[in-house]
């Protein structure tokens, strides 16, 4: 290398480092919940989840669902077939969530039962899914403009360094006052989440125990949702994943929801 | 109750058998068994106790699958009382399902309210008392649906007519009927006979998207409740009834209509209307030949659905009424009837709260049904619950003397 480029390159690089360093120390609360929120996790994926609740006395009750999701670009769509305990055996739950800030998911659930398709309001957003420590919100995909983030620190935790974001909802009357995130940097994955109730006390605590990552993405496969004023926990194990197999639009249909797996 | 038979016991034990040997070749076996216990609250507080056990059997590979839908209830010092709910088979083509054998049917967006929903005829044997998937009666037909993305074609072809089940004859739900002497029936021409001209074609064509689900549906069927033909004796010297023979007969009924369900925010709302083509009424009028009148009727309803402080509600207005009325007829030109529900789930889904309810608005009768479920443990679930007749006459006013409580005990497997 001669002289010149080298200068060159010593001066691009000397130029590029205070804007790298000022760049990194810029992130606000809100882009490293946008890049949380955009993370890729492939254009489809399909699994097996089993949700295991446990009350304080340690009895426990399980629930298993083989669930598809699928990213149609302006909006996915998650298909969940319910195929434990026996008495929800071929319930099936179908939601399309939509990018457009504002708008509603819409759902439907198939009850074998009345061997019928009902659409259902997508509006309770706080109830408790299946009975466990997750509501319907906590498992889907929250808006980054849905709550005001604030980056409150940078720490270490499990090994990971991880930005430490306080979230405000917008909402006054929404279920919690407000959330506490460590994400691991780099990665753009919630380690740990803490939920405050509307008084503002210490509601729950989401733990992820083990993610990994398939094909190009990184997938939360074991978490653990412990609810510290009732002392009961959910646990989720996500096995068996696929991610960008192709699965075909047909899959999120109301005929699917009816034929079951 | 349909009793017994040697030929039934072979079906079943053959099916069953057949399930186990195949078992280990995936089938899977679900089902439940169930204790129903109840005590009438009036007279010598009568009680039932019924046992039941409800089977599926299903296999499937790549594109075919069949399920068989045994089931036995016994009654104490009575004959088992078996039957097949459904036993059909399934191909399944790129854009295309089939469906053929005995099939429950079920379309339209309203609960407890049958107005398309008439392609499987019901089982009255307790009144509207049975759990829904009870209610409803398989028939034997070929299903075909098309699907094109959220659209879907379906058309039913039944070439075996099945009709409504009626309670016994001692059964305290058999419906009144209000004649001026005891008649005498004459079932000759309840039977339709089977043969290709007398088979029944329905067609629908529903989509579900984002802003509305809707279905549009048509219908060439016999009327599953038999029209009652009423022939008179009168004798000539004075003039006055000696007998009155009622002759079954079932009709010829045309259907067109519809169902629809979308959201608006924190509402589902929904509504069902149908339009009825040649339903015979019966008549007061006792100089009318043969006692019924054809006549044309709308069915349809109304209804949202709604969540208040972690109680779901559901509630819909139902009117049936009948065009280009006659005085004569004994069904009020407008039938009016309110549907209630109200529930809330309480311990994290085990406990259930539940209070359901049928409102006649033209007799100011009612059946009110509260509930309370509890599952000890999955797949275990006890249930407590009355059935209040409210009035003394109308649809739910004629079992004012049927009030009970019953237990259910139920395990799924």
């Amino acid at each position: 290398m001669s002289i010149k480029k080298l200068n060159l390159v010593l001066m691009a690089i000397l130029i590029a480092l205070p804007s790298m360093i000022f760049s990194q120390e810029k992130l606000t609360g809100l882009q490293i919940i946008q890049k949380v929120y955009d993370r890729p996790t492939g254009k489809d994926q399909n699994g097996e989840l089993v949700m295991s609740l446990i009350n304080s006395r340690g009895n426990q009750r399980v629930r298993k669902i083989k669930q598809f999701v699928k990213d149609f670009g302006n909006m996915e769509k998650k298909i969940m077939f319910f195929t434990s305990p026996a008495d929800v055996n071929n319930t099936s739950f179908m939601n399309w969530s939509y990018n457009e800030k504002g708008k509603d998911d819409d759902q439907w659930i198939y009850l074998p039962a009345l061997k019928k398709v009902k659409r259902i309001s997508s509006d309770s957003k706080s109830d408790y899914f299946m009975g466990s420590d997750f509501t319907y919100d906590d498992l889907g995909d929250r808006h980054p403009a849905s709550d005001k983030h604030k980056l409150l620190r940078e720490e270490k935790f499990n090994g990971e360094d991880c930005y430490v974001i306080e979230s405000i909802p917008n909402e006054e009357e929404y279920m919690y006052s407000r959330t506490v995130t460590w994400i691991v940097k780099d990665k753009w994955i919630g380690q740990k989440k803490e939920f405050y109730d509307e008084d503002g006390e210490h509601l729950k605590t989401l733990s992820v125990k083990k993610y990994e990552k398939i094909k190009d993405y990184w997938i939360l496969l074991d978490s653990e949702m412990h609810n510290v004023q009732k002392d009961h926990t959910t646990k989720m194990e996500l096995s068996n994943v696929k991610v960008d197999t192709g699965i075909p639009a047909s899959k999120f249909t109301e005929r699917m929801m009816k034929r079951g797996i | 109750m349909r009793h017994l038979h040697g030929k039934t016991i072979s079906v079943v034990f053959i099916s069953l058998l057949f399930a186990t040997v195949l078992n280990a070749n995936s089938v899977d076996l679900s089902g439940y068994a169930r204790t129903y216990a109840g005590a009438l609250l009036r007279g010598d507080n009568d009680y039932i106790i019924q046992n039941t056990f409800n089977l599926n059997i299903e296999h499937s590979r790549d594109k075919v699958a069949f399920k068989a839908n045994p089931y036995i209830y016994h009654y104490p010092n009575l004959e088992l009382d078996i039957g097949l709910r459904e036993a059909y088979m399934d191909i399944y083509f790129n854009t295309v399902d089939i469906r053929i054998g005995k099939q429950q049917v079920i379309w339209g967006k309203a609960d407890g309210v049958f107005i398309t929903d008439i392609v499987s005829p019901k089982d009255l044997s307790e009144f509207l008392l049975r759990d829904f998937d009870e209610i409803r009666m398989g028939i034997t037909s070929v299903k075909l649906d098309y699907y094109l993305g959220d659209n879907t074609f379906e058309i039913v072809w039944a070439p075996i007519f099945t009709s409504t089940q009626m309670p016994d004859e001692n059964s305290i739900w058999r419906p009144e009927m209000d004649f001026p002497m005891a008649p005498v029936f004459d079932n000759s021409k309840k039977d339709v006979d089977m043969n290709i001209k007398n088979s029944e074609v329905f067609v629908k064509y529903s989509r579900i998207s984002s802003v509305i689900d809707f279905e549009i549906m048509g219908g060439y069927m016999w009327d599953d409740d038999p029209a009652m033909h009423i022939t008179k004796k009168i004798n000539p010297q004075n003039n006055q009834l000696t007998g009155i023979t009622v002759t079954p007969r079932h009709h010829r009924l045309g259907v067109g209509g519809g169902s629809f369900t979308s959201t608006v925010g924190p509402l589902v709302l929904r509504g069902e209307g149908a339009f009825y083509y040649g339903k015979y009424f019966n008549s007061e009028d006792m100089t009318l030949v043969d006692g019924v009148i054809e006549k044309n009727y709308i069915h349809y309803l109304a209804g949202v659905d709604f969540t208040v402080r972690d109680i779901h509600f559901s509630t819909q207005f139902v009117q049936q009424a009948i065009l280009d009325y006659d005085e004569q007829i004994k069904n009020d030109q407008f039938e009016n009837t309110i549907t209630a529900m109200a529930f809330r789930d309480f311990l994290r889904e085990t406990l259930r709260l539940e209070l359901f309810s049928y409102i006649g608005l033209n007799n100011y009768d009612a059946l009110v049904r509260p509930k309370i479920t509890y599952k000890l443990t999955d797949g275990f679930t006890l249930l407590l619950g009355a059935n209040l007749f409210v009035g003394s006459e109308g649809n739910f006013g004629q079992y004012d003397e049927n009030d009970m409580i019953y237990l259910k005990v139920r395990y799924d497997f």
